[in-house]
């Protein structure tokens, strides 16, 4: 299978601070490859400096082939590259619709098509289009965000812990359509707390700890490793 | 009769401060900063147009077009040079830069066109009348004033529908909300405060042009106390607001000319402001001003 992304040895700081300390991971085709870990392990970091907001100082990040490492976001969006930001950063003042049309801001503006696809996957969005976002309810706002990244059609979806802050029943509903896009061929970088989900819905897995790779391995290895068991499953 | 005359001239004054007040509203809306050489901009624009009509003998609606050329390049450059560097540097750093562009504004054009007074011609007159007469001549509404309020209610239907509709003006709304997220929707940051620049800039032109038609005494300081004012009135309406420029701007306007005529010439500017911290004590968003909710 073919590389999608690739991070090699990667070193990202905040002034003094080391937040990610040469790290090195790759992401294949059609494949969903989770990153977990414990709050400050710099998972939102990597996500970052892959999606061109911050810089690494040394070794590259190529993604289909093309270093990115001194690419700018904006332009790595037309590229194929979409993140779905920790917190889900919608655009709170402008309506559902709205967010849309920023999300399918490289295509000028979305089709019918690209509209009703994401309506299909997400029917409370149709029922919400005119609303203002900030209104929405958590669970509502992490979809929006989602139907936001999904609507450029990107060829590699980055999700910063879509599971946070929402009730059991709506995490169940973020992670199935996780594994709908999966089955769709989607690309998908996960980045997680809760490491039983995101173990589950995963081909490969890393785990961080205090900005460098622990392990890694596929999903079922890692979820039935006793190291693992102990450090994130509560058992 | 003459309460009318007040009011409308109010109005048309107050229209040229909404103007001026939507270029400090747009650009702290996106950039989060006070560009307070905005006004000095007005006063570039209006030079333009003076020389161009009164000078080279060019047809006014050439001179404000040519002011509009010249002013949003000028914004342009400013935004490049003097903000752009300092996108990262602490919000004092930028107001004193800021400061410190709009002298440079100010020297520049004394050391270019001298200190002297420059009488700006009047362009609005229609076989020989300045004014449209009413109730026999007992009530004249100049055609600047008319022209004035003309201009600002098309400029803010225009700059509504821009940013409601068009995909750029949705960009901006996107950038003032969230520039990181903006940025991963494919959205050039840079691009689109440079944007917002040149239209507060040939917006200002715009401005420039009719407070001078109106108040025809042209000094490189015209700018200041307009600018001033328009960003008092930015804040009384509340920043970041379009709606809220229109409303701050037209308020200001009629007290301002109210306080002139019924109470004190001198006093005028210390009422409007008192008007103006009375209004932020009471609402500190200002009228029109967004509650901004803290991010969770
Ligand atoms: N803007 C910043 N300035 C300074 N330090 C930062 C900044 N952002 C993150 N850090 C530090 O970098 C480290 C990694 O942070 P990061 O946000 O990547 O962690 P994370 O794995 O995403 O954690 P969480 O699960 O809590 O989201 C932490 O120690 C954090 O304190
Ligand atoms: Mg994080």
């Amino acid at each position: 299978m073919a590389t999608m992304l690739k991070v090699d040895n990667i070193n990202v700081y905040y002034g003094a601070i080391h937040a990610v300390k040469d790290v090195s991971f790759h992401v294949d085709e059609g494949e969903v490859v989770t990153l977990i870990g414990a709050n400050g392990a710099g998972k939102s970091t990597i996500l970052k400096t892959v999606s061109g907001m911050l810089r690494t100082k040394t070794g590259s990040i190529e993604f289909v082939g093309e270093n990115i490492s001194h690419t700018e976001a904006h332009k790595l969006v037309y590229k194929g590259l979409a993140h779905v930001p920790e917190g889900r950063r919608i655009f709170q003042q402008m309506t559902v619709l709205e967010n849309l049309e920023m999300g399918a801001y490289i295509h000028k503006n979305p089709t019918k098509e690209e509209l009703e696809d994401i309506f299909e996957r997400f029917p409370r969005l149709k029922e919400r289009r005119s609303q203002i976002a900030g209104t929405l309810s958590g669970g509502e706002q992490q979809m929006l965000a989602m139907g936001r990244a999904l609507i450029s059609h990107p060829k590699l979806l980055m999700l910063d812990e879509p599971s946070m802050g929402l009730a059991p029943i709506l995490v169940e509903q973020i992670f199935d359509i996780i594994k709908e896009l999966h089955k769709a061929g989607t690309t998908i970088l996960l980045v997680e707390q809760n490491a039983e989900m995101a173990l589950k819905v995963a081909d490969r897995a890393y785990v961080l700890e205090t900005g460098s790779v622990a392990m890694s391995g596929t999903g079922a290895e890692l979820a039935t490793s006793d190291a693992i068991k102990k450090a994130y499953l509560g058992g | 009769m003459t309460f009318l005359s007040h009011l409308i001239n109010g109005i048309s004054l107050g229209s040229v401060y909404a103007i001026i007040a939507l270029g400090y509203t747009m650009v702290y809306g996106i950039a989060k900063m006070l560009n307070f050489a905005h006004g000095d901009v007005i006063m570039v624009g209006a030079y333009i147009c003076f020389f161009a009509v009164a000078t080279y003998g060019l047809p006014p609606i050439v001179g404000v077009l040519l002011a509009m050329v010249v002013c949003t390049a000028l914004g342009m450059l400013i935004e490049r040079l003097a903000y752009k560097p300092l996108r990262q540097a602490p919000s004092l750093a930028v107001l004193i830069t800021a400061i410190g562009v709009s002298y440079f504004l100010q020297n520049g054009a004394q050391l270019l066109w001298s200190a002297n007074n420059k009488m700006f011609p009047n362009f609005l007159n229609f076989g020989g009348k300045t004014g449209l007469s009413l109730f026999d001549g007992q009530l004249t509404i100049s055609w600047t004033a008319i022209v004035t309020v003309v201009a600002c209610v098309v400029i803010m239907i225009a700059l509504t529908l821009f940013t409601g509709k068009t995909r750029i003006g949705k960009a901006m709304r996107a950038c003032s909300e969230d520039k990181g997220a903006a940025e991963l929707m494919g959205i050039n940051v840079n691009t689109t405060i440079s944007v917002t620049f040149a239209i507060g800039s040939a917006l200002a032109a715009i401005a420039g042009v009719l407070l001078c038609s109106a108040y025809p005494i042209l000094v490189p300081t015209t700018g200041s106390m307009p600018g001033i004012k328009a960003f008092t009135a930015a804040v009384f309406g509340g920043i970041g607001s379009i709606p809220g420029a229109l409303l701050g701007g037209v308020l200001l306007g009629v007290i301002e000319i109210f306080a002139k005529a019924y109470i004190s010439t001198q006093l005028s500017d210390a009422i409007v402001f008192a008007v103006l911290i009375i209004v932020l004590l009471v609402k500190p968003t200002g009228l029109l001003g967004k509650q901004i909710r803290e991010k969770v």
